[in-house]
């Protein structure tokens, strides 16, 4: 039972895109234990921790933005996460529209 | 003697679809084996890097990517080389890319820290690897396997793809 008293950067992320892109969508994997041998990983204390992650985002905000825009949008917002060892995102980032949220359509 | 040698040819763009390269495989398993210190290898005396350290020629690592970019029509700046990346993301964007049969050239950055930070601030992007289609920044590894997915990417490339032939 390892306690954190940290608020952990999953959750950070989390709070951050909710609140700035109203995300109707948000899902974010913490995948760090996969990259864990990945080279500029090594020597960093304790092993690969909470650097790799995986983020989807349905928002109208990315209405009208191209792909390149969006994941800017998403990595402006976490630029002090990536100054503090988050080291990449896999960003899947749609509209309401492409994702077919929001009008009945959900699945699951 | 295949250290020094190795290391030329890295710090060298890597040009793909490149002669003998099962050959070389030989030399990167070597680099592989030797740097378990990336970025920097302390290991490399001195001697070795003024020749190949590419902000020794005279012009600013701005420079170096702007020509890069203007130059290579489908550049890459990734972790590792083209035959041997060093991260998952890199590699998924080389496979990617090498669907297309066009000419793919790279510069690994984990080789050199100086020309990452040029290249974000180039670019205005935190991560890589980094892919330049006609000197377009067109994005990282989620943005060329999306557009991969939706027939963008063969559109784009269609005009290289078609000067090999």
């Amino acid at each position: 039972m390892a306690s954190r008293t940290l608020i952990s950067r999953a959750t950070r992320i989390k709070t951050k895109l909710e609140t700035a892109l109203q995300a109707a969508v948000l899902e974010i994997e913490d995948v760090s234990y996969q990259h864990a041998g990945h080279a500029a990983m090594r020597g960093i204390e304790g092993g690969a921790n909470e650097t790799h992650f995986n983020v989807r985002i349905v928002s109208s905000k990315f209405e009208g933005q191209n792909l390149v825009k969006r994941h800017r949008m998403v990595y402006d917002l976490l630029s002090d996460e990536l100054q503090s060892g988050l080291h990449a995102l896999s960003i899947t980032a749609k509209t309401p529209k492409e994702a077919g949220v929001g009008v009945g359509t959900e699945k699951e | 003697m295949a250290r020094s040698l190795a290391h030329t040819i890295y710090k060298r763009i890597a040009a793909l679809p490149s002669a003998g390269s099962s050959a070389s495989g030989s030399f990167y398993q070597g680099i592989l084996r030797f740097s378990t210190t990336v970025p920097s290898d302390p290991d490399t005396h001195e001697d070795f890097r003024p020749t190949s350290k590419i902000e020794n020629s005279g012009v600013s690592l701005k420079e170096i990517v702007e020509q890069d970019v203007k130059e290579n029509p489908v550049m890459i700046y990734m972790k590792g080389v083209p035959d041997l990346p060093r991260c998952g993301f890199s590699a998924l964007a080389v496979r990617v890319l090498n669907e297309y049969n066009v000419p793919l050239s790279a510069r690994n950055i984990l080789e050199d820290p100086e020309l990452k930070t040029a290249v974000k601030s180039f670019s205005h992007w935190p991560t890589f690897p980094q892919i330049f289609i006609n000197g377009e920044f067109v994005g990282g590894s989620d943005i060329i396997l999306n557009m991969h997915q939706t027939g963008e990417l063969k559109e784009k490339l269609k005009e290289i793809a078609e000067k090999q032939k």
